[in-house]
């Protein structure tokens, strides 16, 4: 289809714009509709979503959607009458469905409609709207069901590889591979291995459609904004009479003083007001994100044979769209985890005396500057014995190390890249990868990693992260005369000691705070900074805390404690160990932030770990 | 603009007019090409930044943007003066990036044409790098040495500060 003409841009903007809340909101009531198959609200808002695009583009001449759409439409006609009942199998096939108006809404979006193969997925709804099919799915429903799930994708290929090369003749086995993507429901009663590929590329093309370069703001914040800026309009207003007065002379000197400092006091107030707006703007639920993860635990269940009532709470907590882009795929790494590591099977779980479904509760919540998000399993838990042998075996560890490790330190093995507790690598995990990248990107976000864990009870990984990336809250401290801005959120706390508290433990200087060992790290050596003070019987300690790891920083004095805006260093100081970024003071000094995650990784290496 | 400040023999470039900053540097006068002089300021307070070659001297604040300071007597291997009331620092766009330079002092904007820039000598003031050197002028009285800042931080500069 030739590009479209710029009144037309504008109803497919809106159609396009449309549609994908729709299709959001779909996968969440499709997989909420398997649950309560009788609740006709439900049906119905789902009947009517896919109703709307089916309408919209044909209006608009997209006919590819609307074949697609209208087969859905049909059936999901015939569940709402009570012509069918709904199983796993039919919803699969529909979310399967759903999945190919996504990747055809996005093609849309991309501006290139290509041709795709949509006959596969459409053979499979079809026999769905036969009678027999109806009275037999009804009559009798999951097991039987499967032999019958098993004809229909049997069914399908054989007239797409028929069709396919006629009409489609420019590649044959390209049209397979589009339906691959499209088709991440396999019935159950398919073979396995083809299912392998599939989850991957089928979330990609859903986080296309979910556009991050606009924004749609409440108009209340909006309004919100305008009388922030109208206030500071107001004093700058002020400011101005001011100086002029100064300059004119007529001021007096007394008087001056004490507007001045007023008019300080509420430019103060209204910038942090403004900024505050400012950063709500740039704050969306991280629902945003959550509401993909019933869909995906749906089909990882299906795929495990687990049985998983995942249950979801606080998906309206706000956070920052730079932390909501990044928290997706580590989340998803771990609710994988999860369901793969920590829930057991059915049998297994009733062998243990727990009720046959597990639990998965996906949580967040803010707390201070920072969201907390929990995933909690009630599965096997993490058995360090295991975790142990394993990393000994893997070789990441050895012996000596192991035996010295605390039962948190064994919790963090798992965050070794290479690491797996799997005797082989299946589709879902095993690799050794997913766990270090949760970790890499929860670092990357200055964010904390917890692991609680229970064998026999179940894991609760906690990750504590920044609200926004922008402005930090941060410690100033002191070495040797020179300033440095430490992000708040990585500090756990301050310490003042005596220097002879120090030990020295294979060559890196520890301090011993209450029952653990703290590694120490002397900012003044590792910034190269000129001593100028003799050296202090007492110098202070931040510990900073980044992932699974703790570390103190010696400094010399601390500052205080000041919320700062995050400049850049630009691309030729890009990449300073140690050094996060600056910012500038109040005085107009400009100031470096530490990285804290980094210089735990340097001291790391440095202690020959 | 960067084939203007190579001698290149096509006749174009060797009429063109061009507009030079002309700056100090331990008594020999340099030209940068004035187009790529963002702003020349006095040295404010520079906060110094860990790890990093011993040329950079560290960042500013330019009216709310940091940019990194390179201290031109470290780079090119001089003798370390102290700052005194003539010592600027020229604020350059270097491949899109503003970066700052100090300099003993900036004298003027001066024209010349294409055709007076001179493929530089073989040995040259000890310790400039001879890739960074575009040409020399040679103006009645006076020689300037043609900068290439450009050149300056490419290849090996640069892989340098990316690798750390």
């Amino acid at each position: 289809m030739p590009p479209f003409d710029s009144e037309d841009q504008e109803l497919i903007e809106g159609f396009l714009t449309e549609t994908t809340e729709l299709l959001e909101k779909l996968d969440d009531d499709l997989v909420a509709l398997e649950k309560a198959s009788d609740d006709p609200e439900l049906l119905n808002r789902i009947f009517r979503s896919i109703h709307t695009v089916k309408g919209a583009s044909s209006f608009l001449g997209f006919d590819l959607l609307v074949k697609v759409t209208h087969k859905t439409e049909d059936v999901l006609n015939r569940l709402r009458k009570g012509e069918l009942a709904v199983n796993p199998e039919i919803m699969d096939v529909i979310l399967e469905a759903t999945d190919l108006v996504k990747v055809l809404v996005s093609d849309i979006k991309a501006g290139e409609i290509q041709e795709r193969e949509i006959d596969g997925t459409i053979a499979k709804l079809l026999p769905l709207l036969s009678e027999n099919v109806a009275a037999q799915a009804a009559a009798e429903p999951a097991p039987a069901a499967t032999p019958e799930a098993a004809v229909a994708p049997d069914a399908a290929p054989s007239p797409d590889a028929a069709a396919a090369p006629s009409p489609e003749s420019p590649a044959p086995p390209s049209p397979k591979q589009e339906v691959a993507p499209v088709a991440p429901q396999k019935p159950a009663g398919d073979a396995v291995a083809k299912k392998a590929p599939v989850p991957k590329p089928a979330e990609g093309k859903g986080e296309d459609l979910s556009d991050n370069s606009t924004v749609r703001v409440d108009v209340k914040r909006l309004d919100d904004l305008m009388n922030q800026v109208g206030e500071l309009v107001l004093e700058r207003n002020r400011m101005i009479q001011l100086n002029q007065d100064l300059q004119q002379g007529d001021a007096e000197r007394l008087d001056f003083n004490e507007e001045f400092g007023k008019l300080t006091k509420r430019m103060n107030f209204v910038t942090s007001e403004l900024q505050m707006q400012v950063l709500k703007m740039r704050m969306i639920p991280v629902d945003k994100v959550f509401k993909k993860f019933p869909r995906i635990v749906r089909s990882l269940a299906r795929d495990l044979g687990k049985e998983v009532d995942l249950q979801i709470f606080g998906e309206e907590t706000e956070l920052d769209r730079s932390v909501v882009d990044e928290i997706g795929d580590p989340l998803i790494h771990l609710i994988r985890n999860a369901m793969d590591h920590g829930l057991e099977t059915p049998d297994e779980r009733v062998a243990a005396g727990k009720p046959r479904g597990g639990t998965l509760i996906l949580a967040a919540v803010h707390e201070g500057n920072q969201i907390i998000i929990s995933i909690k399993d009630d599965g096997r838990g993490i058995d360090t014995d295991r975790v142990g042998r394993k990393a000994l075996e893997k070789g990441l560890v050895t012996e000596d190390q192991l035996a010295a490790m605390s039962q948190r330190e064994l919790f963090d093995l798992i965050f070794l890249p290479g690491f797996s507790t799997k005797e082989k690598a299946s589709d879902l995990s095993g690799r050794g990868v997913g766990m270090d990248v949760v970790k890499t990107n929860i670092k990357k976000l200055n964010g904390l990693i917890e692991i609680k864990s229970e064998k026999g009870l179940g894991s609760e990984f906690i990750l504590r992260l920044p609200l926004t990336l922008a402005i930090i809250q941060s410690l100033l401290v002191e070495v040797e005369g020179e300033i440095y801005s430490i992000p708040l959120s990585s500090v756990l706390e301050t310490l003042r000691v005596e220097q002879r508290m120090f030990h020295m433990v294979g060559g890196q200087e520890v301090l011993k705070l209450r029952e653990s060992v703290l590694p120490l790290m002397r900012l003044q050596r590792k910034f190269n900074v000129q001593q100028r003070h003799e050296n202090d019987d007492f110098c202070y300690v931040v510990v900073v805390g980044a992932a699974d790891k703790r570390m103190g920083l010696v400094v010399t004095r601390l500052v205080g404690q000041q919320e700062v805006a995050i400049k850049s260093l630009g691309n030729y100081l890009a990449n300073i160990p140690g050094i996060a970024g600056s910012t500038i003071l109040g005085d107009g000094r400009v100031t470096l932030i530490v990285d804290p995650v980094g210089l735990i990784d340097d001291g790391e290496s440095a202690s020959g770990r | 603009m960067n084939d203007a400040l190579v001698p290149v023999k096509s006749d174009e470039s060797r009429d063109k007019l061009i507009q030079l900053v002309s700056f100090n540097l331990d008594q020999e006068e340099y030209g940068v090409d004035v187009l790529k002089v963002r702003e020349i300021i006095r040295m404010p307070n520079v906060t110094r930044v860990p790890n990093t070659p011993h040329y950079v001297d560290g960042v500013i604040n330019l009216r709310g943007k940091v940019i990194p300071i390179i201290s031109m007597r470290k780079k090119f291997g001089l003798l370390e003066v102290e700052n005194d009331k003539q010592t600027r620092i020229m604020v350059m766009d270097v491949e899109g990036e503003l970066m700052g330079f100090i300099v003993d002092a900036v004298s003027e904007v001066i024209r010349i044409s294409g055709s007076e820039i001179q493929p530089s000598p073989a040995v040259v003031a000890s310790g400039i790098d001879q890739e960074c050197i575009a040409g020399v002028i040679n103006q009645a009285e006076r020689l300037l040495v043609l900068l290439d800042l450009e050149k300056m931080f490419s290849g090996d500069e640069r892989r340098l500060f990316a690798s750390m």
